[in-house]
Protein backbone atom coordinates (compact mmCIF):
# COMPACT_ATOMS: atom_id res chain seq x y z
CA UNK A 1 0.00 0.00 0.00
CA UNK A 2 1.41 3.35 -0.85
CA UNK A 3 0.95 6.09 2.03
CA UNK A 4 1.61 9.68 1.77
CA UNK A 5 5.25 9.03 3.22
CA UNK A 6 6.09 6.65 0.28
CA UNK A 7 5.11 9.42 -2.07
CA UNK A 8 6.52 12.19 0.20
CA UNK A 9 9.89 10.53 0.30
CA UNK A 10 10.43 9.44 -3.75
CA UNK A 11 9.51 13.34 -4.21
CA UNK A 12 12.56 14.02 -2.25
CA UNK A 13 14.80 11.65 -3.78
CA UNK A 14 13.85 13.04 -7.22
CA UNK A 15 15.01 16.42 -6.25
CA UNK A 16 17.92 17.48 -7.96
CA UNK A 17 19.73 19.43 -5.60
CA UNK A 18 18.89 16.87 -2.41
CA UNK A 19 20.54 14.18 -4.93
CA UNK A 20 23.53 16.30 -4.76
CA UNK A 21 23.55 16.92 -1.63
CA UNK A 22 23.36 13.20 -1.09
CA UNK A 23 25.82 12.06 -3.43
CA UNK A 24 28.17 14.56 -1.70
CA UNK A 25 27.46 13.59 1.79
CA UNK A 26 28.37 9.79 0.63
CA UNK A 27 31.80 10.47 -0.27
CA UNK A 28 32.11 12.76 2.88
CA UNK A 29 31.10 10.02 4.71
CA UNK A 30 33.76 7.69 3.35
CA UNK A 31 36.13 9.83 4.07
CA UNK A 32 35.68 10.23 7.45
CA UNK A 33 35.18 6.36 7.84
CA UNK A 34 38.74 6.19 6.63
CA UNK A 35 40.01 8.79 8.79
CA UNK A 36 38.56 7.14 11.61
CA UNK A 37 39.39 3.83 11.21
CA UNK A 38 42.96 4.85 10.36
CA UNK A 39 44.97 3.76 13.61
CA UNK A 40 47.32 7.29 13.68
CA UNK A 41 45.50 10.06 15.01
CA UNK A 42 44.48 12.58 12.35
CA UNK A 43 45.46 16.18 12.78
CA UNK A 44 46.58 18.62 10.34
CA UNK A 45 47.74 21.26 13.05
CA UNK A 46 51.36 19.99 12.13
CA UNK A 47 51.52 21.82 8.80
CA UNK A 48 50.05 25.43 10.37
CA UNK A 49 54.03 26.73 10.37
CA UNK A 50 53.95 25.86 6.24
CA UNK A 51 50.32 27.77 5.72
CA UNK A 52 52.52 30.41 3.52
CA UNK A 53 53.95 28.09 1.49
CA UNK A 54 51.24 26.17 0.67
CA UNK A 55 49.46 29.05 -0.25
CA UNK A 56 51.96 30.35 -2.46
CA UNK A 57 52.28 26.62 -3.98
CA UNK A 58 48.43 26.91 -4.10
CA UNK A 59 48.56 30.46 -6.51
CA UNK A 60 51.40 29.42 -7.90
CA UNK A 61 49.52 25.92 -9.62
CA UNK A 62 46.66 28.12 -10.46
CA UNK A 63 49.07 30.48 -12.38
CA UNK A 64 51.10 27.83 -14.00
CA UNK A 65 47.75 26.15 -14.89
CA UNK A 66 46.08 29.56 -16.20
CA UNK A 67 49.09 30.42 -18.55
CA UNK A 68 49.77 26.80 -19.80
CA UNK A 69 46.13 26.47 -20.49
CA UNK A 70 46.20 29.97 -22.53
CA UNK A 71 49.45 28.70 -24.02
CA UNK A 72 48.61 25.44 -25.29
CA UNK A 73 44.98 26.97 -26.42
CA UNK A 74 46.57 29.34 -28.66
CA UNK A 75 49.30 27.14 -29.82
CA UNK A 76 46.68 24.37 -30.24
CA UNK A 77 44.69 26.51 -32.78
CA UNK A 78 48.16 27.36 -34.49
CA UNK A 79 48.44 23.48 -34.99
CA UNK A 80 44.90 23.13 -36.23
CA UNK A 81 45.40 26.02 -38.57
CA UNK A 82 48.55 23.84 -39.74
CA UNK A 83 46.49 20.46 -40.27
CA UNK A 84 43.67 21.78 -42.01
CA UNK A 85 46.32 23.80 -44.20
CA UNK A 86 47.08 23.58 -48.06
CA UNK A 87 51.13 22.86 -46.99
CA UNK A 88 51.76 19.09 -47.43
CA UNK A 89 54.77 19.91 -44.89
CA UNK A 90 52.66 21.60 -42.34
CA UNK A 91 49.96 18.31 -42.44
CA UNK A 92 53.08 16.34 -42.05
CA UNK A 93 54.45 18.36 -39.56
CA UNK A 94 51.57 18.12 -37.50
CA UNK A 95 51.03 14.51 -37.81
CA UNK A 96 54.81 13.39 -36.85
CA UNK A 97 54.57 16.17 -33.63
CA UNK A 98 51.55 14.63 -32.48
CA UNK A 99 52.47 11.20 -32.77
CA UNK A 100 56.01 11.52 -30.63
CA UNK A 101 53.82 13.87 -28.13
CA UNK A 102 51.04 11.10 -27.62
CA UNK A 103 53.99 8.68 -26.79
CA UNK A 104 55.71 10.96 -24.22
CA UNK A 105 55.56 10.80 -20.78
CA UNK A 106 54.92 14.12 -19.31
CA UNK A 107 57.48 14.04 -17.01
CA UNK A 108 60.34 13.03 -19.30
CA UNK A 109 59.06 16.07 -21.58
CA UNK A 110 59.89 18.88 -18.49
CA UNK A 111 63.00 17.14 -17.83
CA UNK A 112 64.28 17.14 -20.98
CA UNK A 113 63.14 20.54 -22.14
CA UNK A 114 64.51 22.15 -18.69
CA UNK A 115 67.50 20.26 -18.64
CA UNK A 116 68.60 19.47 -22.57
CA UNK A 117 66.79 21.78 -24.45
CA UNK A 118 66.81 24.83 -22.57
CA UNK A 119 70.77 24.52 -22.18
CA UNK A 120 71.15 24.17 -25.81
CA UNK A 121 69.38 27.45 -26.40
CA UNK A 122 71.04 28.96 -23.64
CA UNK A 123 67.62 28.95 -21.45
CA UNK A 124 68.57 27.97 -18.07
CA UNK A 125 65.62 29.63 -16.13
CA UNK A 126 64.03 25.71 -15.87
CA UNK A 127 60.67 26.91 -14.52
CA UNK A 128 59.94 28.72 -17.70
CA UNK A 129 60.86 25.79 -19.63
CA UNK A 130 58.51 23.32 -17.66
CA UNK A 131 56.18 25.79 -18.19
CA UNK A 132 56.68 25.78 -22.22
CA UNK A 133 57.02 21.52 -21.72
CA UNK A 134 53.57 21.60 -20.04
CA UNK A 135 51.74 24.04 -23.21
CA UNK A 136 54.23 21.75 -25.51
CA UNK A 137 52.34 18.61 -24.03
CA UNK A 138 48.99 19.39 -24.60
CA UNK A 139 49.19 21.27 -27.90
CA UNK A 140 47.99 18.18 -30.11
CA UNK A 141 45.02 17.95 -27.30
CA UNK A 142 43.88 21.27 -27.89
CA UNK A 143 44.35 20.58 -31.33
CA UNK A 144 41.56 17.83 -31.40
CA UNK A 145 39.26 20.27 -29.53
CA UNK A 146 39.55 22.10 -32.35
CA UNK A 147 39.28 19.65 -34.73
CA UNK A 148 36.54 17.40 -32.96
CA UNK A 149 34.33 21.14 -32.91
CA UNK A 150 34.93 22.62 -35.82
CA UNK A 151 34.37 19.49 -38.05
CA UNK A 152 30.51 20.33 -36.85
CA UNK A 153 30.23 23.19 -39.33
CA UNK A 154 29.79 21.81 -42.64
CA UNK A 155 31.59 22.93 -46.09
CA UNK A 156 27.89 24.82 -47.19
CA UNK A 157 28.58 27.16 -44.30
CA UNK A 158 32.04 28.14 -45.13
CA UNK A 159 30.55 28.74 -48.54
CA UNK A 160 28.57 30.39 -47.43
CA UNK A 161 30.45 32.75 -45.43
CA UNK A 162 32.85 33.20 -48.73
CA UNK A 163 30.35 34.40 -50.53
CA UNK A 164 29.36 37.29 -48.44
CA UNK A 165 32.71 37.62 -47.47
CA UNK A 166 32.89 37.43 -43.72
CA UNK A 167 36.42 38.08 -42.18
CA UNK A 168 38.16 35.33 -40.57
CA UNK A 169 37.48 37.21 -36.73
CA UNK A 170 33.45 37.95 -37.91
CA UNK A 171 33.29 33.89 -38.87
CA UNK A 172 34.52 32.92 -35.48
CA UNK A 173 32.69 35.57 -33.42
CA UNK A 174 29.59 35.18 -35.24
CA UNK A 175 29.44 31.68 -36.94
CA UNK A 176 31.83 28.86 -35.87
CA UNK A 177 32.24 29.85 -32.38
CA UNK A 178 28.55 30.14 -31.19
CA UNK A 179 27.54 27.40 -32.96
CA UNK A 180 31.27 25.08 -31.68
CA UNK A 181 31.27 25.97 -28.13
CA UNK A 182 28.62 23.41 -26.55
CA UNK A 183 30.93 20.79 -28.09
CA UNK A 184 34.27 22.90 -27.36
CA UNK A 185 33.47 23.31 -23.75
CA UNK A 186 33.73 19.95 -22.31
CA UNK A 187 36.73 18.50 -23.99
CA UNK A 188 38.23 21.64 -23.13
CA UNK A 189 37.57 21.10 -19.42
CA UNK A 190 39.11 17.77 -19.24
CA UNK A 191 42.22 19.64 -20.85
CA UNK A 192 42.55 21.83 -18.08
CA UNK A 193 42.09 19.21 -15.55
CA UNK A 194 44.74 17.10 -17.38
CA UNK A 195 47.20 20.39 -16.85
CA UNK A 196 46.17 21.35 -13.24
CA UNK A 197 47.43 17.91 -12.58
CA UNK A 198 49.93 17.97 -14.94
CA UNK A 199 51.57 20.93 -13.10
CA UNK A 200 52.20 19.14 -10.24
CA UNK A 201 55.11 17.20 -12.23
CA UNK A 202 57.07 20.27 -12.41
CA UNK A 203 57.68 19.39 -8.60
CA UNK A 204 61.07 17.75 -10.52
CA UNK A 205 62.02 21.21 -11.37
CA UNK A 206 61.59 22.29 -7.62
CA UNK A 207 59.12 25.11 -8.50
CA UNK A 208 57.29 25.59 -5.64
CA UNK A 209 53.60 24.31 -6.75
CA UNK A 210 51.27 22.82 -4.69
CA UNK A 211 52.41 19.49 -4.77
CA UNK A 212 56.56 20.47 -4.36
CA UNK A 213 54.81 22.78 -1.69
CA UNK A 214 53.49 20.16 0.50
CA UNK A 215 55.93 17.64 -0.52
CA UNK A 216 58.42 19.95 1.71
CA UNK A 217 56.26 20.73 3.97
CA UNK A 218 55.52 17.05 4.65
CA UNK A 219 59.34 16.41 4.80
CA UNK A 220 59.70 18.87 7.76
CA UNK A 221 56.31 17.36 9.48
CA UNK A 222 56.32 13.86 8.82
CA UNK A 223 52.67 13.48 8.47
CA UNK A 224 52.10 12.15 4.90
CA UNK A 225 48.79 10.82 4.88
CA UNK A 226 47.54 14.57 6.23
CA UNK A 227 49.49 15.92 3.61
CA UNK A 228 48.50 13.68 0.80
CA UNK A 229 44.76 14.42 1.81
CA UNK A 230 45.79 17.79 2.16
CA UNK A 231 46.78 18.12 -1.80
CA UNK A 232 43.75 16.30 -2.49
CA UNK A 233 41.69 18.65 -0.42
CA UNK A 234 42.79 21.41 -2.67
CA UNK A 235 42.96 20.05 -5.86
CA UNK A 236 39.50 19.61 -5.56
CA UNK A 237 39.06 23.44 -4.47
CA UNK A 238 40.55 24.14 -7.84
CA UNK A 239 39.20 22.23 -10.25
CA UNK A 240 35.08 22.12 -9.17
CA UNK A 241 34.72 25.48 -9.30
CA UNK A 242 36.00 25.73 -12.75
CA UNK A 243 34.37 22.75 -14.01
CA UNK A 244 31.15 24.92 -12.54
CA UNK A 245 32.35 27.94 -14.40
CA UNK A 246 32.71 25.87 -17.51
CA UNK A 247 28.78 24.34 -17.36
CA UNK A 248 27.85 27.90 -17.01
CA UNK A 249 29.52 29.38 -20.16
CA UNK A 250 28.03 26.95 -21.43
CA UNK A 251 24.82 27.07 -20.75
CA UNK A 252 25.36 31.23 -21.61
CA UNK A 253 27.01 31.38 -25.02
CA UNK A 254 25.05 28.30 -26.51
CA UNK A 255 22.21 29.10 -29.03
CA UNK B 1 22.37 40.19 -69.10
CA UNK B 2 25.92 39.46 -70.75
CA UNK B 3 27.34 36.46 -70.22
CA UNK B 4 30.66 35.86 -71.68
CA UNK B 5 33.07 32.50 -71.67
CA UNK B 6 36.66 32.27 -73.01
CA UNK B 7 37.96 29.21 -73.24
CA UNK B 8 36.90 27.75 -70.12
CA UNK B 9 38.47 24.86 -68.73
CA UNK B 10 37.76 23.83 -64.94
CA UNK B 11 39.33 20.20 -63.65
CA UNK B 12 38.90 18.83 -59.96
CA UNK B 13 40.62 15.41 -60.00
CA UNK B 14 39.47 15.14 -63.74
CA UNK B 15 38.45 17.83 -66.39
CA UNK B 16 34.69 18.82 -65.99
CA UNK B 17 34.61 21.88 -68.12
CA UNK B 18 36.23 21.67 -71.84
CA UNK B 19 37.39 24.93 -73.24
CA UNK B 20 33.70 26.19 -73.09
CA UNK B 21 33.75 29.83 -75.63
CA UNK B 22 30.22 31.27 -75.54
CA UNK B 23 28.26 34.35 -75.82
CA UNK B 24 25.13 35.39 -74.31
CA UNK B 25 23.57 38.56 -74.44
CA UNK B 26 20.18 40.29 -73.64
CA UNK B 27 18.47 37.53 -71.21
CA UNK B 28 17.20 38.05 -68.24
CA UNK B 29 16.72 34.19 -66.64
CA UNK B 30 19.07 31.86 -68.29
CA UNK B 31 18.51 27.88 -66.89
CA UNK B 32 21.43 25.29 -67.18
CA UNK B 33 20.33 21.90 -67.52
CA UNK B 34 21.49 18.51 -68.10
CA UNK B 35 22.12 15.20 -66.30
CA UNK B 36 23.88 14.70 -63.54
CA UNK B 37 27.72 15.36 -63.69
CA UNK B 38 27.49 17.19 -67.10
CA UNK B 39 29.48 20.16 -65.34
CA UNK B 40 26.32 22.55 -65.22
CA UNK B 41 27.14 22.92 -60.90
CA UNK B 42 30.44 23.73 -61.75
CA UNK B 43 29.47 26.61 -64.30
CA UNK B 44 26.89 28.03 -62.25
CA UNK B 45 29.51 28.02 -59.01
CA UNK B 46 31.99 29.47 -61.72
CA UNK B 47 29.92 31.93 -62.74
CA UNK B 48 29.27 33.30 -59.27
CA UNK B 49 32.53 33.23 -58.63
CA UNK B 50 32.68 30.98 -55.90
CA UNK B 51 35.04 29.40 -57.59
CA UNK B 52 38.02 30.08 -59.36
CA UNK B 53 38.32 28.19 -62.89
CA UNK B 54 41.71 26.49 -63.73
CA UNK B 55 42.14 28.03 -67.14
CA UNK B 56 40.08 30.73 -69.20
CA UNK B 57 37.72 33.87 -68.11
CA UNK B 58 34.24 34.44 -67.50
CA UNK B 59 32.81 37.60 -68.11
CA UNK B 60 29.01 38.08 -66.62
CA UNK B 61 27.29 42.05 -67.14
CA UNK B 62 31.20 42.84 -68.25
CA UNK B 63 32.31 41.95 -64.67
CA UNK B 64 35.33 39.44 -64.43
CA UNK B 65 33.95 37.25 -62.24
CA UNK B 66 37.16 37.28 -59.83
CA UNK B 67 36.69 40.68 -59.68
CA UNK B 68 35.55 41.57 -55.77
CA UNK B 69 33.27 44.09 -56.40
CA UNK B 70 31.03 41.28 -58.43
CA UNK B 71 31.43 38.97 -55.92
CA UNK B 72 29.80 41.55 -53.59
CA UNK B 73 26.80 42.03 -55.54
CA UNK B 74 26.30 38.23 -56.41
CA UNK B 75 22.98 35.99 -54.92
CA UNK B 76 23.48 32.55 -54.39
CA UNK B 77 21.14 30.02 -53.66
CA UNK B 78 22.89 26.54 -52.42
CA UNK B 79 20.98 23.40 -52.97
CA UNK B 80 20.10 22.60 -49.22
CA UNK B 81 19.60 25.78 -47.65
CA UNK B 82 22.62 26.99 -46.20
CA UNK B 83 21.39 29.06 -43.19
CA UNK B 84 23.44 29.47 -40.31
CA UNK B 85 21.54 26.65 -38.22
CA UNK B 86 22.13 29.00 -34.71
CA UNK B 87 20.28 31.83 -36.19
CA UNK B 88 16.89 33.12 -36.51
CA UNK B 89 15.83 33.32 -39.83
CA UNK B 90 15.79 37.16 -39.71
CA UNK B 91 19.32 37.19 -37.94
CA UNK B 92 20.34 35.25 -40.99
CA UNK B 93 19.87 38.36 -42.81
CA UNK B 94 20.89 41.21 -40.11
CA UNK B 95 24.43 39.29 -39.91
CA UNK B 96 25.10 39.33 -43.33
CA UNK B 97 23.81 43.03 -43.63
CA UNK B 98 25.38 44.85 -40.44
CA UNK B 99 28.43 42.68 -40.77
CA UNK B 100 29.70 42.36 -44.08
CA UNK B 101 27.65 44.91 -45.90
CA UNK B 102 27.75 47.94 -42.88
CA UNK B 103 24.49 48.66 -43.12
CA UNK B 104 22.83 49.58 -39.26
CA UNK B 105 20.51 47.39 -37.16
CA UNK B 106 18.02 48.96 -37.35
CA UNK B 107 17.75 49.67 -41.16
CA UNK B 108 19.15 46.04 -41.65
CA UNK B 109 15.86 44.51 -39.61
CA UNK B 110 13.83 46.63 -42.10
CA UNK B 111 15.76 45.21 -45.33
CA UNK B 112 15.78 41.75 -43.54
CA UNK B 113 11.60 41.41 -42.79
CA UNK B 114 10.89 42.84 -46.54
CA UNK B 115 12.46 40.25 -48.01
CA UNK B 116 11.15 37.37 -45.62
CA UNK B 117 7.56 39.31 -46.40
CA UNK B 118 8.36 38.65 -50.08
CA UNK B 119 8.48 35.17 -49.74
CA UNK B 120 5.72 34.94 -47.23
CA UNK B 121 7.18 33.96 -44.18
CA UNK B 122 6.48 36.95 -42.15
CA UNK B 123 5.48 34.38 -39.20
CA UNK B 124 8.66 32.40 -39.40
CA UNK B 125 11.18 35.37 -38.93
CA UNK B 126 11.89 34.28 -34.94
CA UNK B 127 12.54 30.66 -35.60
CA UNK B 128 15.67 28.78 -36.07
CA UNK B 129 16.21 26.70 -39.31
CA UNK B 130 15.93 23.35 -38.08
CA UNK B 131 12.16 24.56 -36.51
CA UNK B 132 11.08 25.64 -39.97
CA UNK B 133 9.88 23.24 -42.85
CA UNK B 134 12.83 22.56 -45.65
CA UNK B 135 10.66 24.93 -48.40
CA UNK B 136 10.48 27.87 -45.85
CA UNK B 137 14.22 27.60 -45.12
CA UNK B 138 14.95 27.47 -48.28
CA UNK B 139 12.71 30.49 -48.99
CA UNK B 140 14.51 32.39 -46.21
CA UNK B 141 17.74 31.59 -48.23
CA UNK B 142 16.59 33.25 -51.06
CA UNK B 143 14.81 36.06 -48.94
CA UNK B 144 18.84 36.42 -47.51
CA UNK B 145 20.23 35.97 -51.50
CA UNK B 146 17.86 39.13 -52.28
CA UNK B 147 19.01 41.08 -49.05
CA UNK B 148 22.17 41.74 -50.29
CA UNK B 149 20.12 43.56 -53.45
CA UNK B 150 22.07 41.41 -56.08
CA UNK B 151 21.97 41.96 -59.68
CA UNK B 152 22.23 38.34 -60.79
CA UNK B 153 20.96 35.70 -58.49
CA UNK B 154 22.43 32.36 -58.90
CA UNK B 155 20.06 29.54 -58.10
CA UNK B 156 21.68 25.49 -57.87
CA UNK B 157 19.14 23.22 -57.97
CA UNK B 158 17.08 25.01 -54.70
CA UNK B 159 14.52 22.49 -54.96
CA UNK B 160 16.53 19.27 -55.26
CA UNK B 161 16.30 17.96 -51.48
CA UNK B 162 12.74 19.15 -51.08
CA UNK B 163 9.36 16.73 -51.87
CA UNK B 164 7.04 17.89 -54.88
CA UNK B 165 4.65 20.02 -52.71
CA UNK B 166 7.47 21.96 -51.00
CA UNK B 167 9.60 22.19 -54.61
CA UNK B 168 6.32 23.70 -55.95
CA UNK B 169 6.26 26.32 -52.98
CA UNK B 170 9.71 27.44 -53.39
CA UNK B 171 9.44 27.61 -57.61
CA UNK B 172 5.89 29.72 -57.23
CA UNK B 173 7.88 32.52 -54.61
CA UNK B 174 10.78 32.26 -57.00
CA UNK B 175 8.76 33.03 -60.40
CA UNK B 176 6.79 35.59 -58.03
CA UNK B 177 10.79 37.53 -57.74
CA UNK B 178 10.82 38.16 -62.00
CA UNK B 179 8.83 41.38 -60.76
CA UNK B 180 11.49 42.65 -58.78
CA UNK B 181 13.62 42.88 -62.13
CA UNK B 182 16.09 40.91 -61.00
CA UNK B 183 18.30 38.41 -63.38
CA UNK B 184 18.50 34.88 -62.78
CA UNK B 185 20.79 31.99 -63.78
CA UNK B 186 20.00 28.81 -62.23
CA UNK B 187 20.57 24.68 -62.17
CA UNK B 188 17.10 22.92 -61.99
CA UNK B 189 15.77 19.15 -63.20
CA UNK B 190 12.29 20.65 -63.08
CA UNK B 191 11.26 21.28 -66.94
CA UNK B 192 8.09 22.82 -66.54
CA UNK B 193 9.94 25.43 -64.00
CA UNK B 194 12.57 25.93 -66.91
CA UNK B 195 9.89 26.63 -69.37
CA UNK B 196 7.92 28.83 -67.27
CA UNK B 197 10.10 31.04 -66.01
CA UNK B 198 13.62 30.47 -67.90
CA UNK B 199 13.98 32.68 -71.24
CA UNK B 200 17.27 31.09 -72.27
CA UNK B 201 18.26 27.35 -72.25
CA UNK B 202 21.83 25.65 -72.07
CA UNK B 203 21.82 21.91 -72.25
CA UNK B 204 25.38 20.70 -71.02
CA UNK B 205 26.51 17.26 -71.64
CA UNK B 206 29.84 15.29 -70.24
CA UNK B 207 31.18 19.21 -69.76
CA UNK B 208 30.45 20.89 -72.93
CA UNK B 209 27.41 23.38 -73.89
CA UNK B 210 25.98 20.60 -76.48
CA UNK B 211 22.63 22.73 -77.63
CA UNK B 212 21.52 26.33 -76.39
CA UNK B 213 18.27 28.83 -77.08
CA UNK B 214 15.20 29.74 -76.41
CA UNK B 215 12.84 27.67 -73.90
CA UNK B 216 11.32 25.90 -77.30
CA UNK B 217 14.19 23.94 -77.99
CA UNK B 218 13.12 21.63 -75.10
CA UNK B 219 9.81 20.90 -77.45
CA UNK B 220 12.15 20.51 -80.53
CA UNK B 221 15.53 19.50 -79.86
CA UNK B 222 18.42 19.34 -82.62
CA UNK B 223 21.05 17.45 -80.98
CA UNK B 224 20.54 14.02 -80.33
CA UNK B 225 22.21 14.41 -76.37
CA UNK B 226 19.08 16.87 -75.89
CA UNK B 227 16.75 14.77 -77.58
CA UNK B 228 17.57 11.64 -75.19
CA UNK B 229 17.85 13.84 -72.25
CA UNK B 230 13.90 15.26 -72.71
CA UNK B 231 13.10 11.60 -73.53
CA UNK B 232 14.14 10.36 -70.28
CA UNK B 233 13.32 13.42 -68.24
CA UNK B 234 9.73 13.70 -69.71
Amino acid sequence: MKTWVDTDLTSILMNKTVSYILAIFTIVAFVTIVILRSTSGFSLSSFTPYKSLIISGFFNTIYVSIVSLFGSLILGFVFYEFSISKSKYLIAFTDVFTEIIYGTPLLVLIVISAFVIGPAFNTYNRNLMGIAALIIYMTPYMKNVYKSAFSSITEEQYMAMDLFGFTPFQRYRYIIIPQVIRILMPPLMNNFSLIIKGSALLNVLSYNELYYAIRVAQSKTFDFVEGYLLMWVIYLVITIPLSQLTKYIERRWAL
Amino acid sequence: MKLELKNLSHSYDVEVLHDLNFKLDNYKSVAIIGVSGSGKSTLIRLLSGLEKPTTGELFVDGYAVQDEEYRRQVGFVFQNHNLFPHLTLKRNITLVLEKTRGIDKIKAEEIALKYLSLLHLEDQVDKIPKNVSGGQAQRASIARALSIDPDVIFLDEPTSSLDPILTHEVLTAIEELLELGKQFIFVTHVMSFVKDFADYVLYMDSGNITEHGTPDILDNPKTKELQGFMSRVR
